[in-house]
């Protein structure tokens, strides 16, 4: 009963993560088109969250990788789960707060991590698993989107460089719907399912799947996909606005191949089962579309920021993982840990999405 | 040992997919859009014949365009 009880804390929790995740990744995937004036804004997010929802339902190879890939099995309790997800949820509201695009998806693995560490010692953490599937393509891919996006737009200058520039703005607005598309497509892809994963961990946990026959039931994958599209379609404007105009000032066609690299990134790195975070990618791509034309149009300062937020995700959400794990212990090893944090979270997010109500909230991005 | 525990395969399957995906449909998009410009540049210039050629430029690149687009999300869905 107890474990139930628990088991439906982690659940709703994944669901609230998967809701941020959206929330806190909608800018990866409209910002651009919306910057380049490609979309209206509303129409982008709303086009953005029903391709995110078909999105999740086109692969299940990163679940498996999120589930079975870092943490051992046997150490993994539902309250580890559940201390993971606050630690990511948590770190994903303070970059939000900051307007800082960090990884949703470090943060849940740091989170995880974490706790998994708090709870059973560093033993039960696939270093391996955390090294190769994680940290290199972390390093590798934005690496991979800043030159695929470089090129692009180089090959795309070299095409169409000379043409009246009305036409060429007008086509490549129109490409970056296709593009951006695509990029909503991978995002739902690759970020549904981790809280696939982490939702079916709690279940393989709890007993309800044994670990010998591990699979993602479709009612996870179901209320994954609602969760990812409704975050998404609320939208976080602040980090929009730092990804489509803080970085750089985009002209169609660098938005055309920023978005192009940063989905063809992510979809190569789900078919080889890799959580890659779709913020990293769709940042490095961005910079890549810039710095090829002009080095100095890159704001590096802002690139910077960015790139301290991604260092920190990891350690930070393990930090906080492991802290909600040793609290959560304070209250033994029942439900009640998990009730208490979980009603101190939900004040705690009141107290600063009011207290970012109040400050003068940044329009949208419109130019 | 970092080379040991790195899956080389899957990495460099990403970037030969990524850059090939990437490159492929930023081409055939900027001649769709080259082919409609040119195109409607030989219209008004009262060329008829290269105004058909840019067009057909265009048409080719633009099912180009969606058969990679196709191909990629057929790929993907087979995993």
């Amino acid at each position: 009963m107890t474990g139930d009880v628990i088991l439906v804390i982690v659940i709703c929790t994944a669901v609230a993560f998967d809701f941020t995740n959206g929330f806190h990744d909608t800018a990866n995937v409209v910002a651009t088109p919306i910057s380049t004036r490609a979309i209206a804004p509303r129409t982008a997010v709303a086009l953005a969250s029903l391709l995110n929802f078909v999105g999740a339902f086109i692969s299940l190879k990163v679940a498996t990788t999120v589930a079975q890939g870092f943490v051992s099995d046997q150490a993994v309790t539902t309250t580890v789960v559940f201390a993971g997800l606050v630690g990511a949820i948590t770190w994903n509201l303070i970059t939000w707060y900051f307007g800082l695009p960090s990884s949703s998806s470090h943060a849940l693995i740091g989170g995880l991590v974490g706790a998994v560490t708090a709870s059973a010692g560093f033993s039960a953490v696939n270093g391996n698993g955390l090294l190769t599937k994680l940290i290199v393509p972390a390093l590798v891919a934005p690496l991979i989107a800043f030159t695929v996006a470089g090129l692009s737009i180089l090959v795309v200058y070299g095409i169409v460089g000379r043409l009246r520039l009305g036409p060429v703005n007008r086509g490549f607005r129109l490409g970056q719907l296709l593009s951006g598309g695509l990029l909503a497509l991978s995002h739902g892809t690759n970020d549904a399912q981790k809280t696939m994963g982490v939702i079916t961990l709690a279940l393989v946990a709890n007993g309800n799947i044994a670990a010998s026959n591990f699979h993602v039931p479709t009612w996870v994958v179901v209320i994954s996909a609602s969760a990812i599209a409704a975050g998404t379609f609320t939208g976080g404007w602040r980090i929009i606005r730092t990804v489509g105009s803080r970085i750089i000032s985009m002209d169609p066609a660098q938005g055309f191949a920023a978005q192009g690299a940063g989905a063809t990134v992510i979809l190569a790195a789900s078919s080889v089962g890799y959580p890659l975070s779709t913020t990293h990618v769709i940042s490095g791509a961005i910079m890549g579309a810039g710095a090829a034309k002009n080095v100095s149009a890159v704001r590096w300062g802002v690139a910077g920021n960015i790139v301290v937020a991604w260092v920190l995700t990891l350690p930070a959400a393990a930090g906080v993982g492991a802290a909600v794990y040793a609290v959560s212990q304070l209250f033994g090893s029942g439900a009640i840990g998990p009730l208490v944090i979980s009603i101190a979270l939900v004040v705690a997010l009141a107290v600063v999405f009011v207290r970012r109500l109040q400050q003068t909230a940044p329009a949208p991005v419109t130019s | 040992m970092i080379r040991a525990a790195v899956d080389a395969g899957a990495l460099v399957k990403m970037l030969y997919s990524s850059l090939l995906a990437g490159l492929s449909v930023s081409i055939v998009v900027s001649l769709a859009i080259y082919g409609v410009t040119r195109s409607s540049d030989m219209r008004r210039l009262h060329r008829g014949g290269a105004a058909t050629a840019y067009a057909v430029l265009a048409l080719v690149a633009a099912a180009l365009t969606a058969a990679l687009v196709v191909y990629g999300l057929i790929l993907l869905t087979r995993k």
